[in-house]
């Protein structure tokens, strides 16, 4: 055994990393310089209990459960020579007392044993001590089942207390801390892990120790409490049941649940999830999801998800869901059919429709899915759009990150761009890689009109005016060769300054780049001009075509890359083409609800008895309701199917639940549309749809389910059968995916347009720019009743002096005059914001595609 | 606005002038005396305006101030008794005389009389083991010593207190 483990610790180690040879529990191993003891015994598969070590955060020796003995050879003073004993191994001396096995770092020679009667005997006193406070109500607790504490007492805990069971420690047991979390005073064995990982990992310190002792308990103070978006991470981590969400609490005993393997697609970094459900007499006997978990893929998500990930997903298992096909009766109202007809008659009419036939899809949707409606449009010579408002999706398969990129491996040498972008409300998952990239060393270049979570992390902030996104990223180039054609204004204004130069020398000279290209008050034309300028930029300074190199757009969706790999396109007017078309199929897109303008336009489509319109839909949408047929599907926890994440890894989701009867996948109901225009589709078995992909798609010619299945050995090793180490998250045994090689990367040299850089629009009054909110009030987030205190209201964000002249005060409801429309609105009130411009979150219910004038009104 | 530096803005730029820029965070403590001076307890509103003061979160400063038994975070009596029970005053009497002075206020260690003027704690050794009972008080001018005590002396004291107008006084 010990031969192989110690080949794969020296597959792991960087080239440059000493090893340092050591024993435990009298296995040899080989690990990197600066291991602490317990995650080299983890290599091995030897467990020394831990509470407060996790191997994601720095180690602080609170707890005292990982006490070992540590010996060290002896050497001799005089010769320098190892001491050795009579029969020639080498002397080692033992330290007087236990050591810490979470604090210790590896030395050459050590010897470590965790099996010794001291050592048992430390376990078991450490274990006495948390026991005096701790109320061992393991048969109501949630933790129950996979709890660290309730295993190692059972493995090496006292039988029976020396304390008076009259006098235990008492305290409160639900404590919200806020209405997603919820404290157990006294089962909190003050291990700190929840407040350092609010604090160090993810730079949100709004939970804290107050008090000492016995009194020691979990505070916040943030409004509202425990305000954080990485929350639900804490209750994976904490050894105990002291942290649990109001969503899971109570809900069900871990062994009761079954777990399927998911991704999730609330935004394009898709963490691999865990969908953990239990058929139950409460939901009449139906097998039902009861909470979404972490699984750990360190190229992605690590052992980490966002809140919105975690809980927003009960929109899969809401009564609203449609289960039945309906047609538009002669009475003009929506009457539920079979397939047959509802199938024939949309044939029927797309045939009619022919190259009238105008597709949008939404990018929630499975690559299956998008393939499959791509191919029946073409198949008819109509147009396949998709809703998206970001351009560059060709770009990114041009000179995306390579293949075998990790944000992880950036650091030192290395520089980030991040532009146009409030990365963590855009794709939390991206926010925290950078800033750990960041901390690890990399150069990080943040250019947007205000600040973000980000800004506090940059080594350069460019400051630039909302419109000038190329402009920007353009001065940045023209700092590196000075020949960038067609200078703007805007350009040479942002080029001045010594930040800019540094900046681009940190960029050009760097070992690797990447640049990342969000969506801060950009439409589509202007995130056109800014991905051809980031590609400009990444092009000039040869960082494109390798690992760790390229370009990544923090897409408005989950898989708006696969949207865009399967051939779907983004209109630059979409009212427009919906009006041009004959007949209009459009699958998880609600254009009617989402846009006043958009909705006139599908009025006029239905109004028209010549024009006919199919909504494809988990819910009866706006749109839904205007169609002449509607066809229900299934949501992506029923069945499977891949996403294509912003770094082009394609990862495979999988059933969780049944789905109602009768109601098949996107990709399945394309296929039967396609049956009947003749058109050969797969539509039985998601792999098969895949291999067509493959045929079809060039990029993907090498992309297979069996392939994206393949699993890796992944460090930290997270969990084990009976001893806490890395938490709650599910370890990976389903795949990391496949990620695909840009052209660039496969030799090709792209093709790049120098980007069309615009000075600032010019305005009398106030500009209203989008912005990205992580809790929007979009379909799939509504429906989670826990974070509707938490969801942003219909809104607008004033800088503070617009606010003063408009004499308006925080919070006031104000009416928002915006492109022909008026809405009510609350007026927020943000330092940031830059003068002169008004922030107006999307999909909270003013429609907004790119900068607008708008009148705010008191 | 920060109400805090409002009031005290010269003296809070006098204790932020000791530290460096990046160590602004040490002035906490300051801080938090600053607070208490102002009503003998720091209130939410307080916790947010030092963390904003010194760059952190209000939660953080709360920690902090949980940590010291001698910061109060909720508005107590004027004066603050604090009987030493300790083992050597426990064997001049200290628990009996604790005891009574609870009947006598009506109020348990930890309480706070209904006037609002006594909030009564038992603690460790205070230094004066040879003069017990004893307890210290604790009021906005700071501490003073009690010592030889009987349950009539303190409510004597106490009286007076009460005499002089209580909370507002
Ligand atoms: S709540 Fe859990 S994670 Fe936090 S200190 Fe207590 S036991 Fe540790
Ligand atoms: S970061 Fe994005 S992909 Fe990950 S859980 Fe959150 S919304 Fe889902
Ligand atoms: S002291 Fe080592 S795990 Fe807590
Ligand atoms: S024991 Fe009470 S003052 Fe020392």
């Amino acid at each position: 055994m010990t031969e192989a483990v110690e080949n794969q610790v020296e597959e792991q180690a960087q080239p440059e990393e000493k090893l340092v040879t050591l024993t435990i529990d009298n296995i040899e191993v080989s690990v990197p310089e600066g291991t602490v003891l317990v995650d080299a015994a983890k290599k091995i598969g030897v467990d020394i209990p831990v509470f407060c070590y996790h191997p994601k955060m720095e180690p602080v020796g609170m707890c005292r459960m990982c006490l070992v003995e540590v010996g060290r050879p002896v050497f001799d003073r005089a010769t320098g020579e190892p001491v050795l004993e009579e029969d020639g191994s080498p002397k080692i001396q033992f330290g007087p007392k236990l050591d810490t096995g979470c604090t210790v770092e590896v030395s050459e020679g050590m010897v470590v044993r965790g099996y010794t009667e001291e050592v048992v005997d430390a376990r078991k006193e450490v274990l006495e001590f948390l026991l005096t406070s701790h109320p061992l109500d393991c048969p109501i607790c949630d933790k129950g089942g996979e709890c660290p504490l309730q295993n190692l007492t059972m493995r090496y805990g006292p039988g029976t207390s020396r304390f008076i069971f009259d006098e235990k420690h008492h305290a409160a047991k639900h404590v919200p801390l806020g209405e997603i979390i919820y404290l157990d005073r006294e089962r909190c064995i003050q291990c700190a892990r929840c407040t350092r990982f609010q604090d160090e990992v993810v730079d949100d310190p709004v939970i804290g120790f107050s008090q000492r002792g016995r009194s020691l308990e979990i505070v916040t103070f943030s409004d509202p409490g425990f305000d954080s978006y990485w929350s639900g991470n804490t209750t994976d981590i904490c050894p105990v049941g002291a942290l649990t969400t109001a969503d899971f609490r109570f809900g069900a005993r871990p062994w009761e649940l079954k777990a399927s393997a998911s991704v999730c697609n609330h935004c394009p970094v898709g963490c691999n999830t865990t969908v953990n459900t239990r058929r139950e007499a409460k939901s009449g006997g139906e097998l039902v999801i009861k909470r979404m978990m972490p699984r750990q893929n360190e190229y992605i998500n690590e052992i980490w998800m966002c809140d919105k990930g975690r809980f927003a997903h009960h929109y899969t298992q809401s009564e609203e869901r449609l289960t039945q096909p309906m047609v538009r009766n002669e009475v003009g109202e929506l009457e539920a059919t079979s397939w047959e007809a509802a199938l024939d008659l949309v044939a029927e009419e797309f045939k009619a429709a022919s190259d009238g036939l105008v597709t949008l899809a939404g990018a929630r949707l499975s690559n299956e899915d998008l393939f499959n409606i791509q191919q029946v449009t073409e198949k008819l010579g109509g147009k396949a759009l998709q809703n998206t408002h970001m351009a560059g999706g060709e770009l990114v398969a041009s000179v995306g990150v390579g293949q075998g990129s990790n944000l992880s491996d950036l650091g030192e040498g290395d520089a980030i761009l991040v532009v146009a972008s409030d990365l963590e409300e855009e794709a939390p998952l991206y926010w925290l890689r950078i800033k750990q990239a960041s901390e690890r060393g990399a150069t990080l270049v943040v250019a947007n009109p205000r600040d973000t979570k980000l800004s506090s992390k940059a080594n350069y902030e460019l400051r630039y005016s909302y419109g000038e996104e190329a402009a920007a990223v353009m001065a940045l180039l023209g700092s590196i060769s000075p020949k960038t054609p067609g200078e703007s204004e805007a350009v040479k204004k942002l080029s001045r300054g010594q930040e800019v130069k540094d900046a681009a020398t940190a960029i050009s000279e760097a070992n690797n780049l990447v640049v990342l290209y969000g969506n801060e008050g950009t439409g589509l034309a202007t995130s056109q001009s800014l991905a051809d300028a980031c590609a400009n930029l990444l092009v000039a300074t040869g960082h494109v075509g390798k690992a760790n190199n390229g370009l990544i757009a923090v897409w408005d969706k989950g898989n708006t890359q696969g949207a865009y790999d399967m051939g779907l396109v983004p209109s630059e007017d979409l009212a427009a083409d919906l009006m041009s078309a004959k007949a209009a199929y459009i699958v998880a897109a609600d254009p009617a609800g989402d846009d006043a303008t958009l909705a006139e336009a599908i009025k006029a489509v239905e109004e028209d008895a010549e024009k006919f319109l199919v909504v494809q839909e988990l819910f009866l949408t706006e749109s839904a309701k205007l169609a002449d047929v509607v066809l229900p599907v299934q949501a992506n926890t029923e069945r499977q199917g891949t996403y294509t994440n912003a770094e082009r890894r394609v990862q495979i989701f999988y059933p969780a639940v049944p789905a109602p009867v009768n109601v098949h996948a996107d990709y399945a109901v394309a296929a039967n549309i396609a049956e009947r225009l003749d058109l050969k589709l797969q539509k039985v078995i998601p792999a098969q749809v895949m291999a067509q992909i493959a045929e079809t798609v060039s990029d993907y010619a090498e992309v297979s389910y069996t392939k994206m299945a393949e699993v890796e050995e992944q460090w930290p090793i997270i969990s084990s059968e009976d001893v806490f180490y890395g938490g709650t998250s599910y370890e990976n045994e389903q795949g990391m995916g496949q990620q695909l090689q840009p052209a660039s990367q496969g030799g090709e040299s792209p093709a790049l347009s120098f980007a069309q850089v615009a000075d600032a629009p010019k305005v009398d009054g106030l500009l209203a720019v989008p912005v990205t909110r992580l809790y929007d009030r979009g379909s799939t987030v509504v429906p989670t009743e826990l974070l509707s205190e938490r969801l942003t209201p219909t809104s607008v964000v004033l800088s503070p002096d617009d606010a003063e002249k408009l004499s308006i005060e925080p919070d006031a409801e104000v009416t928002v005059k915006l492109n022909g429309t008026e809405t009510k609105a609350q007026a927020r009130i943000e330092a940031g914001v830059p003068q002169g411009y008004v922030l107006v979150p999307r999909s909270v219910g003013i429609a907004l595609n790119s900068p607008s004038p708008v009148e705010i009104k008191a | 606005m920060n109400a805090l530096r409002e009031s005290y803005g010269q003296e809070i730029d006098q204790i932020l002038a000791k530290y460096p820029d990046d160590e602004k965070r040490s002035a906490v403590m300051p801080l938090l005396f600053v607070a208490m001076r102002k009503d003998g307890y720091v209130n939410k509103q307080d916790l947010e305006d030092i963390g904003e003061i010194i760059g952190r979160s209000s939660t953080d400063v709360a920690s902090i101030l949980g940590f010291y038994t001698l910061f109060h975070d909720k508005p107590e009596g004027k004066y603050r008794i604090q009987v030493c029970n300790d083992l050597p005053c426990a064997l001049r009497g200290a628990d009996e005389y604790l005891d009574n002075l609870c009947d006598n206020l009506g109020i348990r260690p930890g309480e706070t009389t209904e006037d609002g003027v006594v909030t009564l704690e038992a603690v460790m050794c205070l230094a004066a083991c040879d003069k017990a009972p004893m307890f210290q008080v604790q009021d906005y001018n700071g501490v003073a010593y009690h010592e030889n005590q009987t349950v009539e002396s303190t409510m004597q004291l106490v009286e007076s207190w009460r005499a002089e107008g209580g909370k507002d006084a």
